[in-house]
């Protein structure tokens, strides 16, 4: 279960709308001024991967609509023909999705199909894990996005997630992403706020942690200084739509990141499946053509890829509950104005399940990253995943 | 860094303090470093003593709240302002009772079990199953895990938590069965799918009225033929269920790991020989065992405090009764920080080490801190301002300062308040190194 304890929710909840920030627009100056001592190249490629915490159910997803045994295995959460979007005579979107099905149109959706790895854990954490550190490997304690962070040149922009705690994803061996906060940038304030900056100073007596808590000090800092002015205005709409609208406008300032990290929970639809993940589904697809709009509007708008992926799908047969059990392969989606639009991989057959009612893997998820990081972050693929050469390039 | 026997003494009473204790009160690790390490040892474990300080805290007063009324109406707005009221009731009493009570393993204890089995009441809706479900932990939370687990399997908010009571012989849904074995009881990839599927047979029959949390059972729902769980094949219950699955060895092994995991390092293991202390499941023995253990005397294991064990820390040291602050400030700077009781993200508990150490995270702490060191009892700096440094120092609990916090605490001895907030968002006081 990944219930996810949303800031709306907590607001109504406390009744602490009051925290609200108020909000200001931003000028175009204000915008150009702050990134201009250090912005992003011109072209330079940048990936947003977004998470959807619990395993979104790929079948109800990108539905196999024409396929009768999707009817008869799960017929008390199947959707009707009003409830889709056929995008061919096979497949379908479910209808919360439109705009995610208008970019499809315009070849601008990439929809990887039976994603997962060998022998797929039906452990959310397990699972997550190894989509997050792209290793199938327990020790493995770093992320994927981390390893490409330790090799970069130090900067504390490279990567940043929005929210309060790092995801696995981001923590390298020797780097990690910076965050920011949904609600900005606010610094310490008062007479004692002169000293706090040297609380970032590293010192030889330091533990690994202690060293990571200074650093975290400093990051803040640095991230004030050219993120805060860009972060006044307070976003507005769903939660995942408050991380998109900051991420656009950040990446419309030029500010210099490569890899921008927002999520979703909730997606673990053991009952009542429908309503909740059609709900969800069009949070994302809200989210995602707000998105879409605000950086095709900018001078990125042929710079961004988008990942959208779960730790796994769900079971074929859905339960009597009106929802389904932990599964294991489903779509992965790249969306970007260069990318490649259409069908990657195979879709798994229905009739053919592994022993315990799943799908086959069909395409391994470190082929889906290695392409990323061929064409979006231009790094060997064997230099973030050790042993790994294969890539899957949508662009 | 070198351990002298004295350095070495500070870090493991400090560990232990703030591992155990949620942190010194004011006084005790001046007075617990001339005691000595076995008077640590020995403090550290007290518990089931007369408690003034959780006597002082009432409990919460939550009524069966009824079903959720139809929205739009009257009955609708004053149902969630009960609900609203009751979960911030909940919320502040337990972090009263963290940071009052004398004898603080127990509440730590169930802290710890509370992350284990964890539950949020972001879907459980009502506070009354929670403070149920955070009594049981509180009444199991050092006594026997077989009994932990036959009675958490009943629990109604576990049970809402986790589906189980849309489990049906006809078509069961897997949910408790695979978190129960997977995150509560044995650990991942110590079962099979087979497992689940006969486990979850052995969980239906349990329905749960969520306003009160009482579960009942109906033997007509339930599968009554023999299964086979983990090689042993017999009738099961939940409770018959919970017990066949503890008494397993890797059950022992597991609940060491993840004890070590939370009270010691999050990258180191324990030693083999731990495990024999959990042989007979008595937690209060494992948790000895630890409390006795060479761990706290090895650099490696160091661990970062979470936003609670932090900010309870600081209301321990400054004297704060955390349900004197503004309770909306508190629950929103904590759910900021990512990590509000009774709401943790999901049934795997709350993230560990560097996930804490955001720049946000500091943003927040700054927040906490500034409200602190307003509120709160700053004497144990009324001392002459040469000593001010060390004497921050042994107030907190931190074992020594580095040469970067020494200065800027030094920079602030004109003003307690500026000193203590600095102590308090360094990286000494944050991580438990």
């Amino acid at each position: 279960m990944n219930c996810e304890f949303d800031r709306r929710r907590f607001l109504q909840w406390t009744g602490a709308g009051a925290f609200a920030a108020v909000s200001a627009q931003l000028s175009l100056e204000t915008l150009t001024s702050v990134a201009s001592a250090t912005p992003l190249p011109a072209s330079t490629p940048i990936l947003v991967v977004v998470t959807l915490y619990g395993g979104n159910d790929g079948l109800n997803t990108v539905v196999p609509y024409s396929d009768p045994t999707y009817q008869s295995i799960r017929s008390n959460i199947a959707l009707s023909s009003s409830q889709l979007l056929p995008i061919s005579d096979s497949l379908a979107f479910n209808s919360s999705m439109p705009q995610i099905n208008t970019l499809y149109g315009q070849n601008k959706v990439a929809i990887v199909q039976g994603v997962s790895y060998p022998n797929p854990s039906l452990s959310h954490f397990s699972s997550m894990a190894i989509w997050q550190s792209a290793s199938l490997s327990a020790d493995t304690t770093s992320g994927w996005i981390g390893r490409w962070l330790d090799i970069q040149p130090h900067s504390p922009f490279n990567a940043i997630g929005i929210g309060s705690t790092l995801p696995p994803m981001m923590v390298g061996e020797k780097s990690v992403a910076s965050m920011v906060d949904v609600g900005g940038i606010q610094l310490p304030w008062g007479s004692v706020a002169t000293l706090l900056p040297r609380l970032g100073l590293s010192s030889s007596s330091d533990v690994p942690l202690e060293a990571a808590a200074a650093t975290s000090v400093t990051d803040l800092y640095s991230t004030a200084k050219l993120l805060g002015p860009l972060l006044t205005k307070s976003p507005t709409g769903s939660f995942l739509n408050e991380q998109l609208s900051i991420v656009a406008t950040l990446i419309n300032a030029n500010v210099p990141t490569r890899v921008w990290e927002v999520n979703l929970s909730s997606f673990d639809t053991h009952v009542g499946e429908q309503a909740d993940q059609n709900a969800l589904l069009a949070e994302v697809d809200a989210a995602v053509g707000a998105f879409m709009t605000s950086i095709s509007a900018g001078s990125r708008s042929n710079d961004v890829t988008v990942m959208i992926y779960s730790e796994f799908g769900r079971r074929v047969m859905s339960n009597a509950g009106l929802g389904t059990d932990h599964g294991t392969a489903a779509p992965v989606f790249l969306i970007g104005n260069t990318v490649k639009g259409g069908l990657y991989g195979e879709q798994p057959p229905l009739e053919s399940l592994d022993v315990n009612g799943n799908l086959q893997v069909t395409t391994d998820f470190r082929d889906v990253y290695g392409g990323l990081l061929h064409d979006v972050l231009a790094t060997p693929v064997g230099d973030v995943i050790p042993s790994w050469s294969t890539a899957l390039s949508v662009h | 860094m070198r351990l002298t026997a004295t350095y070495e003494q500070r870090v493991a009473t400090a560990r232990l303090l703030h591992r155990f204790n949620f942190g010194p009160r004011p006084g005790q690790y001046a007075d617990l470093l001339k005691r000595g390490l076995d008077a640590t040892q020995t403090t550290v474990l007290e518990h089931g003593l007369a408690d003034p300080g959780l006597d002082s805290v009432a409990a919460p007063n939550l009524p069966d709240l009824g079903q959720i009324p139809t929205s739009g109406t009257a009955a609708a707005t004053a149902f969630w302002d009960a609900i609203s009221q009751g979960n911030t009731e909940l919320v502040m009493w337990w972090l009263d009772r963290m940071v009052v009570s004398h004898y603080p393993l127990a509440e730590r204890m169930t802290w710890f079990w509370h992350g284990h089995w964890a539950t949020a009441v972001s879907k459980v809706t009502y506070p009354l199953p929670m403070l149920k479900q955070n009594n049981t932990l509180r009444r199991y939370a050092l006594a026997n895990f077989k009994d932990m687990a036959r009675v958490m399997v009943v629990d109604g908010a576990l049970n809402y938590w986790l589906d189980n009571e849309e489990n049906y012989i006809s078509s069961p849904n897997e949910n408790l069965a695979r978190e129960l074995m997977e995150l509560m009881t044995l650990g991942v990839n110590k079962f099979t799918q087979d497992d689940v599927t006969a486990a979850a047979r052995a969980l239906t029959g349990y329905s749960v009225n969520l306003p009160t949390g009482a579960v009942a059972f109906d033997a007509q729902q339930h599968y009554a033929d023999p299964l086979r769980v983990l090689g042993t094949r017999a009738t099961l219950d939940a409770q018959s269920l919970a017990l066949l699955i503890v008494s397993k060895d890797q059950n022992a092994k597991f609940i060491t790991d993840r004890m070590w995991f939370r009270f010691v390092s999050g990258t180191t293991s324990p030693p083999p020989t731990l495990v024999s202390s959990f042989e007979h499941r008595n937690i209060f023995s494992l948790a000895s065992a630890l409390v006795h253990s060479s761990a706290w005397t090895d650099p490696a294991n160091s661990l970062v405090k979470s936003p609670v064990e932090w900010f309870v820390g600081a209301c321990r040291a400054l004297r704060v009764r955390p349900s004197t602050l503004k309770a909306n400030d508190i629950q929103w700077q904590l759910t900021q920080m990512g990590q509000l009781p009774f709401n943790p993200p999901n049934v795997g508990g709350w993230p560990y080490g560097q996930a804490w150490l955001s720049g946000v995270a500091f943003q927040y702490r700054f927040e906490v801190a500034s409200q602190l060191v307003t509120s709160g009892d700053l004497s144990p700096l009324s001392v002459p301002k040469s000593k001010m440094v060390q004497a921050c120092a042994d107030w907190l609990g931190v074992p020594e300062w580095s040469r970067r916090t020494a200065s800027a605490l030094a920079a602030a001895t004109a003003d307690p308040a500026e000193m203590a907030t600095v102590a308090l968002l360094s990286p000494e006081y944050v991580v438990s190194a």
